[in-house]
């Protein structure tokens, strides 16, 4: 490739990418995490956080049932 | 903050159990001098105070070394514990006379019956307790330190 080729491909090339205008306002990549945090932070606490308080609703009702357990599940904590 | 890991795992693990423990002394005294109920608070001691702490701490520096390669969530992780703890505190237990066998159930401090039939609910409830404790409490601990 001699110096025209080389000249004609970077005139091709400037022609075929627009330019650049700057750079943007401000910066754009805390937002994205935030956009990323929210769409997937909802489901895990539906999922999660559901299922943990059927658990602690399933501890208390067995707590008040058989209240003779509670000193053995001390005596273990 | 990644000096002593182990340290601080061992540091967050033992902290429930030291919380409760005189808590829980203080539930025994009530209970032996106001009520009058002659529990072996004695012996009833020596497990939670000896054994449950440092159990707590080991296994969280368990967890903190086997994290990496069982990538086991920290609530399962505690929720394993129980199938260590049920067997040695209930053989300390019976040594200690704090737990005794009778013909329909265990009796526990020589006044709490617990019918035979209740073991097994009774052991799925308490990795739920674990489950929940380890998740919530000693997991938070461990962010709280640095190590989570």
């Amino acid at each position: 490739m001699n110096e025209n080729d080389r000249n004609r491909m970077k005139e091709l090339l400037q022609k075929a990418l627009p330019p650049m205008e700057g750079e943007p306002e401000r910066d754009l990549w805390p937002a994205m995490l935030r956009r990323l945090d929210a769409s997937s932070a909802a489901p895990r606490i539906i999922n999660r956080t559901w299922l943990d308080w059927a658990l602690l609703a399933g501890l208390v009702a067995y707590a008040a049932l058989f209240p003779a357990s509670i000193p053995v599940f001390l005596y273990y904590l | 903050m990644n000096t002593h890991p182990y340290l601080r795992a061992y540091l967050a693990g033992v902290f429930l159990p030291t919380l409760v423990l005189p808590l829980l002394l203080a539930v025994f005294i009530v209970v032996r001098i106001v009520l009058q109920v002659p529990v072996p608070i004695e012996q009833a001691m020596i497990f939670p105070m000896a054994v449950v702490p440092s159990l707590f701490g080991l296994w969280n520096m368990l967890y903190l070394a086997s994290h990496e390669w069982t990538h086991l969530p920290i609530g399962l992780h505690g929720a394993i514990l129980p199938l260590l703890m049920a067997p040695v505190g209930a053989t300390v237990a019976t040594c200690l006379h704090v737990l005794e066998f009778g013909s329909h159930g265990e009796i526990w401090f020589q006044a709490c019956p617990v019918p035979y039939a209740l073991i097994a609910p009774g052991f799925l409830a308490a990795l739920v307790v674990y489950y929940l404790v380890w998740k919530y409490i000693v997991g938070f601990l461990n962010r709280v330190q640095g190590i989570a």
